[in-house]
């Protein structure tokens, strides 16, 4: 499969955004960190949820029309349906939702009715074992593959828990890793990670073997600042959530720089909803300026994101759905930016 | 080095800091006293938990919605320093110029003024006193988003003069009002908004918008002012540079930083030193790191008589504890409620309880704070798989070939858990209960056995003492 694209030909528009922020359950996020998508169109996001709104942890399920549409999950805890960590999650061919968890250790797999299925929680170093399992990403022939943060290490299965291979280690170099984050497929079964603390994005054959690196750190076009994931259009363009820089950036196929987007949410459904019914805040806010110059000692990505509402603030994940559609989840907003290629 | 300059330096990072291992003091000795205390005032890198770090593990001090993520964020900073003074220092301005989230509902612009306070909290007091009243956080704090050209707000004038700089007395109702007209205009960008999301403690609807200075020319007051005998066209930052040139502020600033540095009373030794620290006020231009060096290098601060003089107030107890057992190093489920734990035992970072900021010396300890602070001090210490506390055991099991009397456990607990300074009563009723099991062995020691669980135990007890209370 050629992942070639033309020169020149590359545009990504804004479509939309979806969320709200909410203290409770039904309509909106509460600190989402990964989205994922059913064939059916159905969306499926995770609410991470900070320390104090524990009990909110679950997965929301809207459609891009930003119908509220259910939700399950039982928030914080220990039984098969609760979290502790919630990161990262993915869905097979079969529309079975896998969610790992950092501090249980362990991967839950529901059917996309919500439906607990069955759970790989096998805490240490070993083949299949975990040590803080982050992003997750199933490829066209199901296969699971779970970068295992704390292990240094990439970790891949088939559906039914099977552990089939492992590649990584701790350090800088090729095939090492520092607390690794992220992770997404190619159409034709690459595999990318975001090597969070190298600043890299690091690309491996199916079976581990490395291929490329792609980045540094930094500020500057093509450079990453603690990258936290990454995923891979149809025609290869990668997309990187540089979650440090506050940004997302477009690689091409090749892994040059190809675009850097900032952010630029509009009010989503819900956000219209609730200022219609809030008018002081709707009119003071038609006065302000949202998108202000700031003092110098505000200019950092994080500080001017946090001042700065349309802009990402914790991007912490891209996703693609099955049109190719970019969804950047930020989970310091509650909400998800959405692009679609032009 | 002798036990006089441990406990010397001890001293001094109880003060100048949140207390200190063994393993540090005995490097501070070996750079010397003032040399030290130059390291100390002179910042670099504090090699903190890494902010990237923080915000990978913690969401809420990442978003900082709430004052508890804030709070718990400032705790790892002072936990993990190596700049223990600039945020000792910054503790200090928070309680003088104190600002609470219960009004203001956005805690990273809380967390902002204290990083100001890190900046600048050592440097020229009108340079501070200027980025305080620019500070988005005081300004909704004391109202300076409606002080208006047309229609003066007089809150933060009033408590610049009162509270933070000249103390009553030593100003006129006339002073407050043409304070307030120089502090027109200075409000913060969005101002309107910001303050109705505030007052309504919305997060909605994409959470907080943290917050940024703004200066409106047109409701600036430009007109002629007359305060404190001086007359002009004055600004805000006109009026301060006048503040600065009072005798009043420089002995308000110099007292409070003496109370919060050395002793809670000031007797008349302390006033001589306080007198010092205004001639360095003076010669240094307002420059409190000078002042800050004639306190901690005087021979009151260094004497004997200094120390212990003061009731630690609760996060610096928190704070040494948690550093002394070299827990929360890492991201640590739980840190929140390391802070929370200062908060009952009366000081909430983040939620003073008013403007006037917290009542210190002795009125921090009432029967409930008490056993506050005895039971989290005592559980953080007589954790024998905290590092600080098994580098304790280390030592311990290396000297006399692990074997310890009764007497030299009691001895040994205390020294390298300060040293900690008991009376003799208290020393005895120690050792009666050390004696109970005999001499210790901790040959072929191994982790949480009874050995080191009787450690821990007298470790935890020497920490429930009253003079642990006491910095």
């Amino acid at each position: 499969m050629s992942t070639q694209a033309a020169a020149g030909t590359y545009t990504l528009d804004y479509v939309k955004t979806i969320g709200l922020t909410t203290n409770q359950r039904g309509r909106g996020f509460v600190n989402p960190y990964d989205v994922a998508f059913s064939k059916d169109g159905r969306i499926f996001v995770l609410n991470h949820c900070d320390s104090a709104r524990r009990n909110l942890m679950r997965v929301g399920i809207c459609s891009f029309d930003e119908e509220y549409l259910g939700e399950f999950g039982d928030g914080g805890g220990a039984a098969d349906d609760q979290f502790n960590s919630p990161v990262a999650m993915a869905v097979d061919s079969k529309d079975r939702v896998y969610i790992t968890d950092e501090l249980h250790h362990r991967v839950t797999i529901f059917d996309s009715a919500g439906t607990f299925l069955s759970k790989w929680d096998a805490a240490g170093s070993g083949d299949g074992e975990f040590n803080g399992p982050a992003g997750i990403t199933i490829d066209a022939q199901d296969n699971v593959y779970i970068v295992d943060q704390h292990n240094s290490r990439v970790q891949k299965f088939d559906t039914d828990g099977k552990y089939i291979t492992q590649w990584g280690e701790a350090g800088s170099g090729p095939s090492q890793f520092n607390l690794p984050w992220g992770i997404g497929v190619d159409s034709s079964g690459q595999v990318y990670v975001a090597d969070w603390r190298n600043d890299r994005i690091q690309k491996f054959t199916p079976d581990g073997k490395h291929l490329a690196s792609f980045g540094q750190s930094g500020e500057g076009d093509g450079q990453f600042y603690r990258p936290s994931g990454v995923a891979v259009d149809s025609k290869g363009y990668i997309y990187v959530a540089d979650w440090g820089n506050e940004r997302v950036q477009v690689l091409n196929p090749g892994g040059g720089f190809e675009k850097l987007l900032k952010g630029q949410a509009t009010l989503s459904k819900w956000a219209h909803d609730y200022l219609n019914v809030n008018l002081e805040e709707k009119e003071t806010r038609e006065i302000s300026n949202l998108i202000p110059d700031l003092p110098p000692q505000y200019n950092t990505p994080h500080h001017i994101s946090s001042q700065t509402e349309p802009y990402f603030w914790g991007p912490v994940s891209v996703r693609l759905d099955g049109d190719d559609r970019l969804y950047v989840t930020e989970t310091n907003r509650h909400r998800i930016q959405i692009f679609q290629r032009g | 080095m002798s036990s006089q300059e441990i406990g010397q330096m001890a001293h001094l990072m109880r003060r100048a800091g949140f207390s200190a291992t063994r393993d540090e003091l005995e490097e501070y000795v070996e750079k010397g006293y003032e040399a030290v205390v130059e390291e100390l005032l002179h910042p670099g890198d504090p090699q903190n938990l890494p902010d990237d770090i923080i915000r990978r593990y913690h969401t809420e001090q990442s978003e900082l919605r709430l004052s508890d993520g804030a709070a718990a964020y400032w705790m790892y900073r002072m936990i993990t320093t190596k700049c223990p003074l600039e945020d000792k220092l910054a503790l200090f301005w928070h309680g003088l110029f104190a600002t609470a989230y219960s009004k203001l509902n956005q805690a990273r612009a809380l967390l902002n003024q204290i990083d100001m306070f890190r900046r600048h909290g050592m440097g020229n007091l009108s340079t501070l006193l200027v980025e305080l009243s620019k500070d988005p956080a005081m300004i909704i704090w004391l109202d300076n988003n409606d002080n208006h050209k047309d229609a003066p707000n007089e809150n933060f004038g009033r408590e610049l003069l009162e509270l933070f700089t000249l103390g009553i007395g030593n100003y006129t109702e006339q002073d407050v009002k043409e304070c307030a007209r120089a502090f027109t205009g200075w409000t913060l960008g969005n101002a309107e908004y910001m303050a109705s999301r505030a007052s309504r403690d919305s997060i909605w609807p994409y959470s907080r918008i943290a917050w940024y200075f703004q200066y409106r020319d047109y409701d600036h007051d430009d007109g002629e002012k007359t305060f404190l005998g001086e007359t002009g066209k004055f600004g805000g930052e006109d009026i301060i540079e006048i503040i600065v040139r009072q005798e009043a502020t420089a002995r308000f600033i110099c007292t409070r930083l003496f109370q919060f540095f050395a002793a809670d009373e000031v007797d008349d030794a302390g006033e001589q030193v306080i007198n010092s620290m205004i001639q360095s006020y003076w010669d240094s231009k307002h420059e409190i790191r000078s002042v800050l060096r004639t306190l901690f290098n005087s021979e009151y601060f260094k004497s004997d008589q200094a120390r212990f003089a003061r009731v630690k107030g609760p996060v610096e107890l928190v704070v040494g504890a948690v550093r002394l057992a070299g827990s929360y190093t890492t991201p640590t489920q739980g840190i929140e409620q390391v802070a929370r734990q200062a908060v009952y035992m009366g000081q909430g970072l983040l939620q003073p309880p008013s403007v006037e900021g917290w009542h210190e010396g002795i009125e921090w300890v009432d029967s409930g704070a008490l056993v506050e602070r005895v039971n989290f001090v005592a559980h953080e210490i007589s954790n024998v798989n905290n590092p600080g506390v098994r580098r304790i055991i280390e030592r311990l099991a290396g000297e006399n070939g692990g074997v310890l009397s009764p007497e030299v456990l009691v001895d040994r607990c205390l020294d390298l858990l300060g040293p900690v300074l008991v009376s003799s009563s208290t020393r005895k009723s120690l050792v009666e209960y050390a004696a109970r099991q005999g001499d210790l062995h901790l040959t072929g020691h191994e982790t949480g056995d009874e050995a080191e669980q009787r450690v821990a135990t007298m470790l935890g007890l020497a920490t429930s003492t009253r003079e642990f209370q006491l910095a």
